[in-house]
């Protein structure tokens, strides 16, 4: 048993709420948006009210969820039960500091023992802090292709900047293989070391571990949640 | 002047070319249609023709129609306008003082009677073909002068320059990779050489004459004359409603996936994958062969061709998408941004190098797939699927720098087994403490 605790605190419900908007939507985005591209027969008045829909619910699931982490609180790291404001997990951390080559050799088999750090490791911080962008620059260019909006001056705009509608669909278009690429990743990282983060994302299944102090930076205990088995 | 006398002059002049007035009523109509009025306004149209004629006296108002570097498909394409035609009686009322293609006379006399024009000022210049400035401008050169002077030369005095074909409007297929001969479009040429003169664009290879008669009416008989003539910008605007690309937004405000006959098909989702297929035949949705309908602003399915008889889509051609033009934006050309022309989505280019976006995109996401699963098989063979590998007693970074150590290692229970069996009870007897207390709570 090497990993920390899995507690409640690391993600508070609203945000196993956005999470599950974030994977349904885009979910039906991926698919419904290749149906677009590739059609088949009887999908397409279907996958575009499908798209559409969905990007517009991952677009204001994802300004909801930066908005919530100015006011709800989780827990800084894993294996600990306390909590700030969740926007401060998302800023560099003391206990990650110095630790990005470490996180990087530790991936690339060049280190041998687990980095410490944060909730999030310093690589991963990165990258999760990449999708909220992703999300806003694919729901202005899905905003810049939809016959409604386009004409709008703010996308007209984005329209020129890009050298028109073609590019605007390519920019598109590749931005939904950086999701996938993004969701390969993050699957592979999340469940590569057992699945008890997925129980606690998905389910908000707690499970013991390591106990971290995130003031003193170290581990500190182990807490076996042995209570839970009887 | 009263209204009789008025349709007298005119039916007068259109009965003696065999021009019934109901053909011309409906000739209104159509007009009206390609301006982006509705079929309603015909009477109007028809008036202002007729108030038109019957002002003109002969004072027509003189047009220079110039070729760059063209095909003359637009001259050809608004030649193709079946005589006897009331679209011909409408152009006997402008001056068409010069024209290369349709000019009977040539030399030095016509080159005479254009700088004339030009002298004399309030004229219109219609631009065909790009503008070549590779090879110091010398792939045109008429009267030995290049494409690039004449246009300068012509636009400066003009009330208005009419950018004819995609061409005009920015350079059309020649500014297309690796454009050698560096064309691009009247609008680029005269921002470059700081000429205010209002540029109307009316892009498509070729353009719909139509379109160009539409301009013109407007133009030249629903009162955009007065401003062009005061140099009155924003009135010209006005009058053709100009988007910021300077296109006449009734003509190229929407797509033509917009009016499209076969949208239905599109939207139910029933489409030709191949040419020569049972789909064909039925005449449904061109979308997965390239048409580029969804993104050509036109409205070539309201117009049509050749006096409304068909249109490419009819036709079973997916759109092409030629009237795709950016006047602001050579690189924005119709064969650089649709080719090829029957896929979904452009190539793209890095130098000489092409590629297919897909292609490229979907090849990179399998490249880190396969990686990923090399990873995983990593992660297993180095033991870490089950709860991660150990955790390390000291960051690297707080071991070499004791004095500015994140970590409070005194706490830690790393690596130090009676520690942690401490630490392990301390927090077993907390869980026992809260039960306690919860069962306490319980019994009161």
């Amino acid at each position: 048993m090497a990993h920390l605790a899995h507690y409640k605190e690391a993600h508070p419900l609203p945000f196993v709420i956005t999470h599950w908007i974030n994977l349904v939507a885009m979910a039906i985005l991926i698919i419904s948006g290749l149906l677009i591209h590739f059609p088949v027969p009887i999908s397409m008045g279907i996958a575009r009210g499908l798209h559409i829909f969905a990007g517009i619910v991952l677009v204001i699931n994802c300004l909801v969820r930066v908005i919530m982490a100015f006011f709800v609180r989780s827990a800084p790291t894993a294996g600990t039960r306390e909590t700030v404001k969740d926007y401060k997990t998302w800023l560099p951390q003391k206990d990650n500091r110095h630790q990005g080559g470490a996180w990087v050799k530790y991936y690339l088999f060049m280190k041998k023992d687990h980095p410490l750090g944060a909730k999030l490791g310093v690589p991963q911080k990165i990258s999760y802090l990449l999708i909220p962008i992703l999300i806003i620059l694919m729901g202005i260019s899905g905003l810049c292709l939809w016959a409604p909006t386009a004409p709008s001056g703010f996308c007209q705009f984005f329209l020129n900047l890009v050298g028109g509608a073609m590019s605007m669909r390519i920019i598109h278009y590749f931005g939904m293989y950086v999701f996938i690429i993004f969701l390969f990743i993050h699957v592979h990282l999340a469940t590569a070391e057992g699945n008890e983060p997925v129980k606690l994302m998905f389910l908000r299944k707690e499970h013991g571990g390591l106990v971290y102090d995130p003031d003193k930076h170290v581990i500190v205990g182990e807490d076996k949640m042995e209570h839970l088995e009887h | 002047m009263s209204e009789a006398t008025a349709n007298f002059g005119l039916v007068d002049a259109l009965e003696a070319r065999g021009i019934s007035r109901r053909s011309f009523l409906k000739f209104c109509g159509s007009l009206a249609v390609a301006a982006g009025l509705s079929a309603t306004a015909a009477p109007r149209v028809a008036m202002a023709l007729e108030t038109e004629l019957e002002n003109a006296k002969g004072g027509l108002f003189p047009v220079l129609w110039i070729e760059g570097a063209s095909c003359t498909g637009c001259t050809e394409s608004f030649a193709q306008i079946e005589t006897p035609d009331v679209g011909k009686v409408v152009l006997e009322l402008i001056a068409l003082n010069y024209s290369d293609v349709l000019c009977a006379g040539a030399g030095h006399s016509l080159e005479a009677a254009k700088e004339e024009t030009i002298q004399n000022g309030n004229y219109v210049v219609v631009y065909e073909g790009g503008i070549t400035q590779g090879f110091g401008s010398n792939t045109l050169r008429v009267a030995m002068e290049t494409g690039e002077e004449i246009l300068v030369h012509a636009a400066e005095n003009a009330a208005a320059v009419i950018a004819l074909g995609s061409c005009a409007v920015n350079g059309g297929w020649m500014a297309a990779y690796p454009n050698p001969a560096e064309a691009t479009g009247v609008s680029g040429i005269l921002k470059k050489h700081s000429i205010a003169t209002p540029v109307v664009n009316i892009p498509g290879c070729p353009a719909n004459p139509e379109w160009l008669m539409s301009v013109l009416v407007q133009v030249l008989m629903m009162g955009g004359a007065e401003g062009l003539l005061a140099g009155d910008v924003p009135a010209v605007v006005k009058t053709l409603g100009l988007n910021d690309e300077g296109k006449p937004q009734g003509i190229f405000g929407e797509t033509i996936h917009d009016n499209c006959e076969r949208r239905g098909h599109f939207e139910n989702g029933e489409f030709v994958y191949e040419f020569g297929s049972k789909e064909e035949e039925l005449g449904y949705c061109l979308y997965p062969l390239g048409c580029k309908g969804p993104q050509t602003k036109a409205n070539c399915g309201v117009t049509m061709w050749n006096n409304r008889r068909s249109w490419c889509i009819q036709a079973g051609s997916p759109c092409l998408g030629c009237c795709e033009a950016n006047p602001n934006d050579p690189g924005d050309n119709w064969v650089e941004v649709n080719t090829p022309f029957y896929k979904r989505d452009r190539d793209l280019h890095i130098g000489d190098w092409f590629f297919r976006p897909t292609v490229v995109a979907a090849g990179l996401t399998g490249i880190v797939g396969a990686a990923i699963l090399i990873h995983r098989f990593g992660m297993k063979k180095a033991g870490r699927m089950d709860g991660g590998a150990d955790f390390e007693p000291i960051r690297a970074w707080d071991a070499k720098n004791p004095d500015r150590s994140i970590g409070q290692y005194e706490y830690s229970v790393m690596g130090d087994p009676v520690k942690m069996k401490a630490a392990q009870e301390e927090i077993a007897k907390q869980y026992e403490v809260a039960e306690e207390a919860a069962a306490e709570d319980e019994g009161r």
